[in-house]
């Protein structure tokens, strides 16, 4: 596995969507099948928005960003806590994945879920479960348990994205940047994986000085 | 001119029948078939130079003009087929008359055509000639003409051959202001014939007639075309009275094309406008009682002459709506005026070079208090008409409201001042709980939206003193839904709401989202369904997070206005309206910790704001809540924790034990409890701020509470977990480093391996011992040293021997795979030469 890592502003995501919007246009003029557009897949991963209980909203930047007809999966780490929040993620894409925050009441989010995209199973769970929080270590149980190439989980408001024994790890931190009592400055963030065959490449959208700032990461099983 | 009245009286008079639709048909097709004819026969003489026999051609098409039998419409065609023919016939004219033939002769001729109708536009035809040719006669010709064409008084063949005066002289109309300033024309001609005159009168002597001419004209015209039109009304059966208007309303713009023409004069400054122009016009409109020519000229008036000439008319204008028909649909007249003149000084506004000069004229006279006089005028109208829907009213009061927007955007009194009117008259019409669904209610749900979007700030809401009296004619569900608007628009421009006084406006504003109303419904806190009182409450609670202010000790203030206003929402609405308080009160907590340098009594605020949200929590547990009270003292916990104010232990360890407490008699189900118990000992394992004398009680209550679960695999689990608290967890003996007590951390695992021994279940035992074998992993890899590979190959031993006696099935895969992995993890931890190089893997 490789992970290269590098900055980039905002406009990334727009070139990134563009290009799959483009393969798509074009295969329906030539009237053929489009071969790249057909095994990227986008999945949006986000979670912890604590609506209406921590913050008022998701931040305008990140809407602006999260058009609908783009995404093709949402994994969301829960947290959601209302039904709009959940209304609201429907539009951004029709296939959306959630399991249960501490502050869901919704019995019927689970709380692990194992997703399969491409070729990766990919593991998800809130993390409120998983004691010590955000523990590397309690995360690979879990990880072992689940038998998941990525594991996705949230509860810490803190991004993160590694690498650990061949397996990949992403926390995508708070969609809206909710206060976390364990968490001094908690930044707004979700992550954009980008599904091709055996390889993932991840953007992280930050917030940060009300500028949008991505981070490219890319993991190869 | 005798036989004008004979001639009227010769014309057929067969009464209106309206013929069935092909009848109509064959009826034009016929007129047409002649038309064309005649008018071929009278090209052919007028090419011969043979114009006494044109003439009689043009007379016999013309007569087909005469009919009764057509509709406006089909009349319509056949006169524009005619009027098109008469062109070759003026064209011939202008041209014989360059060649030097007589005038007067032509004039006199053509009055000898046997029927009026023929005659007279044969009249115009060549009346139009003669001004064409001598300028000089031009206001006698165009007097004489308007007044012969009194002769027909049918109403539509007048309309039409009146019309057709409009058109042949819309390019001849004099439009030069008056010679001498004060001096009257010369005196009318004495009542000769008009043709002697001709004939007499000298050449280019220069006065062909002024401004003055051309508006004395059209307004006769006018005057006359009205008449008429008003007439077709009261022709006929009354049962066709629905037709007929629907006629007339196809016939209208002939009647206004005499507007058009009076507003294409350039001459018509403002002052002739304001003292001759519009006071005819407005006589007119008023004496003729009618309402669809009264509706229709004065939208016409208004569309017609440039705005500036309305701002200066405003008071007639308005004065004369006052007096028109009871049937006449004012309000609308009014909207279009006042829309008008509001985009009118929008326009001055964008362009701000205009405003220099003064003489732009896009800039509103210093001295003309437009809204004045509109509220002044309006509020007659209302009084001068009793029958007016109350809808109506309020839908004037909304284009004020749109008047004071955006003509005085500075001037919100003037809008409070609408909605004072607005009150006074539902106070009159004795109008309560008006429902949003109703005509008046939507107008008055959009008058109270407007001031909302137009200034885009809520607060802004505090200067109209009406406001809230006005929100408070509407019912219920009306009150709700502009709760609803105001804090979208709130959310929207995250408009802060920073001071108690604003809060205290604010929430009453929104009052019935936040507690019981009179008139509301019941069951789901008056809305329709559970999920959308959930919707409603949600919003409001996003709503909370602009109460907020920048200093610290406002905000306290901010957050016990808010609580006190929110604690009257009952049992249903506070789940969802105290959690953003408590959380913000939390945050407020955090800030004051940041500020201990400035602040010194810092450590005290802290302690009567954790005291507030313990209040408040408790509040929740009062409404038979008791998850989401466990998890906010829970955060609550987390919280106090990480600020190390003066007795923060005590406070922190009440959070604790309520959530305990809660755990302990308030949650049954078994899920819930294993959910509730895991997030405790997680939490207890982040907190550091505890004495041994507090931590040990708390964790070794965890330790309890888990091994009493009821399920078996739960209590193994549970206690599992636990095993953290006593490796991981901290305390102040500890200086805020992990406990390490490895001991401790294998008697939980001892114990959760002993219950998961004890599970019936095959299947869920090697799951367990799986899951147990991968904490004795992570203690082992963690440094525990009570933790043995001699344990681990016990445990290892067990599972080998258990799992293959397990039925097949996608259970055992998983478990399997659990235990494949594990076994993964600890070859690569062999791999390196760790603690693990002694574990054996394979039998």
């Amino acid at each position: 596995m490789t992970i290269v890592c590098e900055r980039k502003r905002g406009g990334d995501y727009l070139y990134h969507l563009g290009r799959n919007s483009y393969c798509s246009s074009v295969a329906r003029k030539k009237g053929a099948k489009c071969s790249v557009s057909q095994a990227a897949e986008l999945v949006l991963v986000l979670g912890d928005l604590h609506i209406p209980h921590r913050i008022a909203t998701l931040p305008a930047k990140f809407r602006k960003l999260l058009s609908p007809g783009r995404i093709q999966h949402i994994l969301c780490t829960g947290n959601l806590c209302t039904r709009e929040s959940f209304d609201y993620l429907k539009t951004v894409a029709a296939d959306v994945h959630v399991v249960r925050g501490d502050f869901d009441d919704n019995l019927s989010y689970p709380e692990q879920k194992v997703v399969t995209v491409g070729q990766f199973r990919i593991g998800l769970c809130h993390g409120h479960q998983i004691v010590p929080w955000g523990d590397p270590d309690a995360l690979a149980i879990v990880q072992r348990q689940l038998d998941v190439d990525i594991l996705i989980t949230g509860h810490t408001h803190k991004f993160e994205a590694y690498e650990h024994e061949n397996k990949f790890y992403i926390n995508p931190g708070s969609g809206t940047g909710a206060y976390h009592p364990l968490e001094k400055f908690v930044i707004p963030s979700f992550v954009l994986m980008d599904i091709q065959s055996s390889t993932v490449v991840t953007y992280v959208y930050q917030l940060i000085d009300n500028e949008v700032k991505v981070e490219r990461i890319e993991f190869k099983k | 001119m005798g036989d004008v009245v004979g001639g009227n009286m010769r014309q057929p008079t067969a009464p209106q029948i309206s013929s069935p639709p092909d009848e109509q048909d064959k009826l034009l097709d016929e007129a047409l078939g002649i038309v064309k004819m005649q008018a071929f026969q009278m090209k052919r003489c007028l090419d011969k130079g043979r114009l006494m026999d044109g003439l009689k051609h043009a007379s016999t098409m013309l007569g087909e003009l005469r009919t009764s039998m057509l509709s406006p419409k089909s009349y319509y065609e056949l006169y524009m087929a005619v009027t098109d023919e008469l062109r070759h016939l003026e064209i011939y004219l202008v041209d014989e008359f360059q060649k030097g033939r007589q005038v007067s002769d032509l004039y006199e001729l053509v009055q000898y055509a046997g029927n009026i109708v023929p005659r007279l536009y044969l009249l115009i035809t060549v009346g139009l000639v003669y001004i064409k040719t001598k300028p000089v006669l031009c206001r006698d010709v165009l007097k004489d003409m308007v007044e012969m064409c009194r002769g027909v008084q049918h109403p539509l063949r007048g309309l039409f051959l009146r019309n057709y005066l409009l058109q042949c002289t819309r390019n001849v109309l004099p439009d030069i202001p008056d010679l001498v300033e004060g001096a009257d024309p010369p005196p009318p001609p004495p009542p000769t014939t008009l043709a002697t005159q001709i004939t007499t009168s000298g050449e280019e002597d220069g006065f062909g007639g002024s401004v003055q001419d051309s508006i004395d004209f059209v307004l006769m015209n006018f005057a006359e075309m009205n008449k008429l039109w008003v007439r077709m009304q009261h022709q006929g059966h009354s049962r066709d009275k629905e037709r007929r208007e629907k006629e007339r309303q196809d016939l209208r713009i002939l009647v206004g094309t005499n507007l058009v023409r009076l507003s294409q004069l350039e001459c018509i400054d403002l002052e002739r406008y304001t003292r001759g122009v519009l006071p005819s016009l407005l006589e007119q409109v008023v004496s003729c009682r009618d309402a669809i020519a009264q509706e229709y000229l004065m939208e016409c008036i208004i569309q017609v002459f440039p705005d500036e000439f309305h701002l200066t008319a405003l008071d007639s204008f308005l004065k004369a709506c006052a007096e028109l028909q009871p049937a006449v649909n004012v309000k609308n007249i009014i909207i279009a005026l006042i829309d008008r003149l509001a985009a009118y000084t929008q326009r001055g506004k964008d362009e701000p070079g205009a405003n220099n000069g003064g003489t732009g004229g896009t800039t509103l006279p210093e001295d003309l208090q437009l809204f004045s006089i509109f509220s002044k005028q309006v509020a007659l109208i209302i009084m001068s008409k009793p029958d007016m829907p109350s809808e109506d009213i309020v839908s004037l009061q909304v284009s004020l409201i749109n008047l004071a927007n955006k003509c005085y955007p500075d001037h919100v009194d003037y809008v409070d001042d609408v909605l004072g009117k607005t009150c006074e008259i539902f106070n009159k019409f004795d109008l309560e709980k008006i429902s949003g669904s109703s005509p008046v209610g939507r107008e008055l749900l959009l008058l109270l939206k407007i001031p909302v979007d137009n200034y885009d700030n809520v607060l802004t809401l505090l200067k109209l003193e009406h406001y809230g009296n006005l929100l408070d004619f509407m019912d219920y569900e009306g009150r709700k839904s502009i709760a609803v608007y105001l804090i979208n628009n709130a959310l929207e421009n995250e408009t802060r709401i920073g001071t108690s006084e604003q809060i205290d406006f604010m929430l009453g504003l929104i009052n019935p989202l936040i507690q019981d109303q009179a008139d509301a419904p019941d069951g789901n806190g008056g809305s329709a369904d559970a999920e959308e009182f959930a919707e409603e409450q949600s919003l409001l609670g996003r709503f909370l997070h602009l109460l907020s202010s920048e200093d610290a000790d406002e905000q306290y203030i901010i957050l016990n206005t808010a609580r006190r206003h929110l604690g009257t929402g009952g049992v249903k609405r506070i789940p969802f309206t105290l959690p953003p308080i408590i959380f913000a009160a939390y945050q407020l907590a955090f800030k004051y910790a940041e500020m201990k340098e400035e602040d010194d009594k810092w450590e005290k605020k802290c302690g009567k704001i954790f005291q507030f949200c313990h209040g408040t929590i408790v509040a929740l547990t009062k409404a038979e809540l008791a998850e989401l009270p466990l998890r906010l003292f829970l955060q609550g916990a987390l919280a106090i924790a990480q600020i190390p104010f003066e007795n923060r232990e005590t406070v922190a360890y009440e959070y604790m034990s309520q959530a305990f407490s809660l755990y302990e008699d308030e949650i049954s189900d078994s899920k819930a409890q294993l959910a509730a118990i895991t997030l405790i000992i997680a939490t207890l394992e982040q907190i550091g701020c505890f004495g041994e004398e507090n931590h040990e009680p708390l964790a070794t209550n965890c330790a309890l509470a888990a091994s009493k679960l009821l399920k078996k695999p739960d209590q193994a689990r549970g206690v599992g977990i636990c095993a953290h608290l006593f490796w991981s967890g901290k305390n102040v003996a500890s200086n805020g480093l992990p406990i390490r007590d490895g001991k401790r951390v294998l008697e939980c695992l001892k114990k959760g391996v002993r219950i998961g021994s004890q599970c019936m279940d095959t299947l869920v035992q090697v799951q367990l011992l799986v899951e147990l074998l991968n904490h004795y992993v992570y203690f082992l890899e963690k440094g525990n040293e009570e933790i043995t590979a001699a344990l681990l190959n016990q445990l290892l031993a067990k599972i080998r021997t258990e799992l293959p006696n397990l039925e097949v099935n996608e259970e055992r895969e998983q478990i399997h795979k659990h235990f494949d992995n594990t076994k993964e993890h600890i070859k690569v931890g062999q791999a390196n030469g760790g603690v693990l190089v002694e574990v054996q893997l394979e039998e």
